[in-house]
């Protein structure tokens, strides 16, 4: 992966009606926060924030400035509806756990 | 051998579902391919798949799918219900597909073109929070085949392409821990040397001390 001129990634927005995949292609060395920017999304979305929400790649969250890896799929996440302190008394309740892994 | 295996998974719909009792369809093909299964345990398949691998193989249909492995509706896809998911990330190491985007206490959401309906994640779910509902087409900017041969090269191709990441990633993670294990290694043998060097400097006037009983100074010659 490593070493590649152009790096082929996605972007990707997904809401439970439209999951939004940018497919794009930057030059090496480039940052998370310029495939967001480059993407569109920002634009089209305006209630994404980046200063905000967490953002990553493949499910693992990333910073705004890390650097990209030919395939990655990059992920502008959404908050949680549901409040998390009140999911885990429910999920005791149920004798379940969240878990690690 | 690995023609007919060949051969043999490109009939396979690639849901990658494993109610055959083999870890991917491609393994599934191969068992097919060497006689050491029937081919009559793939249900995304269906009768369509069913009767190609008849053909194929020149082994018999007529038992149909074996109805122990559960029923499958070609279309339906994995879809989250938001109130619920707590963001435990249980249904994204458990899709073969990548077909699931969220992280640690992040919204999980899937997308839709990518779901092969294989169910698996529905298990792990520890708020019982996914559902199967037929596909609505909601994915926006991948150009996608709805099915037959094309939507499986693309679930086969996706699956591959997730099975090689976690692959590099495994090689990654060793790989730092060899570092790691040969820092403390390397870290381990300085000390032991110095150990021995210091040993030896005490063995060294030790030894002197043996051949020279009296204190210098304190015997009369």
């Amino acid at each position: 992966m490593a070493g590649a001129e152009i790096l082929r990634i996605e972007v990707v927005y997904a809401l439970p009606d439209t999951q939004h995949v940018i497919a794009m292609e930057l030059a090496a060395g480039a940052s998370v926060r310029t495939a967001i920017e480059r993407s569109g999304l920002l634009q089209k979305f305006p209630e994404i924030r980046l200063a905000h929400d967490k953002v990553g790649i493949f499910g693992r969250v990333v910073k705004l400035d890390d650097g990209l890896d030919d395939g990655d799929r990059l992920e502008i996440y959404r908050p949680l509806v549901r409040d998390p302190k009140e999911a885990r008394r429910e999920l005791a309740a149920r004798g379940k756990t969240m878990g690690r892994g | 051998m690995t023609v007919l295996a060949d051969r043999i998974d490109a009939l396979l719909p690639q849901t990658q579902c494993r109610r055959c009792g083999y870890p991917d369809c491609r393994k599934y093909a191969e068992a097919i391919a060497t006689g050491a299964t029937d081919i009559n345990r793939c249900p995304p398949g269906g009768q369509e798949t069913l009767q190609a691998l008849a053909k194929l193989t020149g082994r018999t249909a007529a038992a149909g799918i074996d109805p122990g492995l559960g029923g499958f509706t070609p279309g339906h896809v994995a879809v989250i219900i938001e109130p619920l998911c707590i963001g435990c990330t249980k249904c994204i190491q458990a899709c073969p597909v990548d077909a699931i985007v969220g992280a640690a206490k992040q919204m999980h959401t899937v997308i839709e073109a990518l779901c092969t309906g294989c169910e698996l994640c529905i298990p792990p779910c520890p708020v019982d929070c996914i559902r199967m509902q037929p596909a609505r087409g909601t994915t926006e900017g991948m150009v996608v085949p709805v099915s037959g041969n094309k939507q499986a090269d693309f679930f086969r191709a996706h699956y591959r392409a997730r099975s090689a990441r976690l692959a590099r990633e495994q090689t990654e993670r060793h790989a730092r821990l060899r570092r790691k294990e040969f820092a403390a290694g390397a870290r381990e043998e300085v000390i032991a040397r110095r150990k021995a060097e210091i040993a030896a400097a005490v063995a060294r006037v030790r030894a002197k001390r043996a051949q020279q009983p009296s204190k210098p100074g304190g015997g009369s010659r």
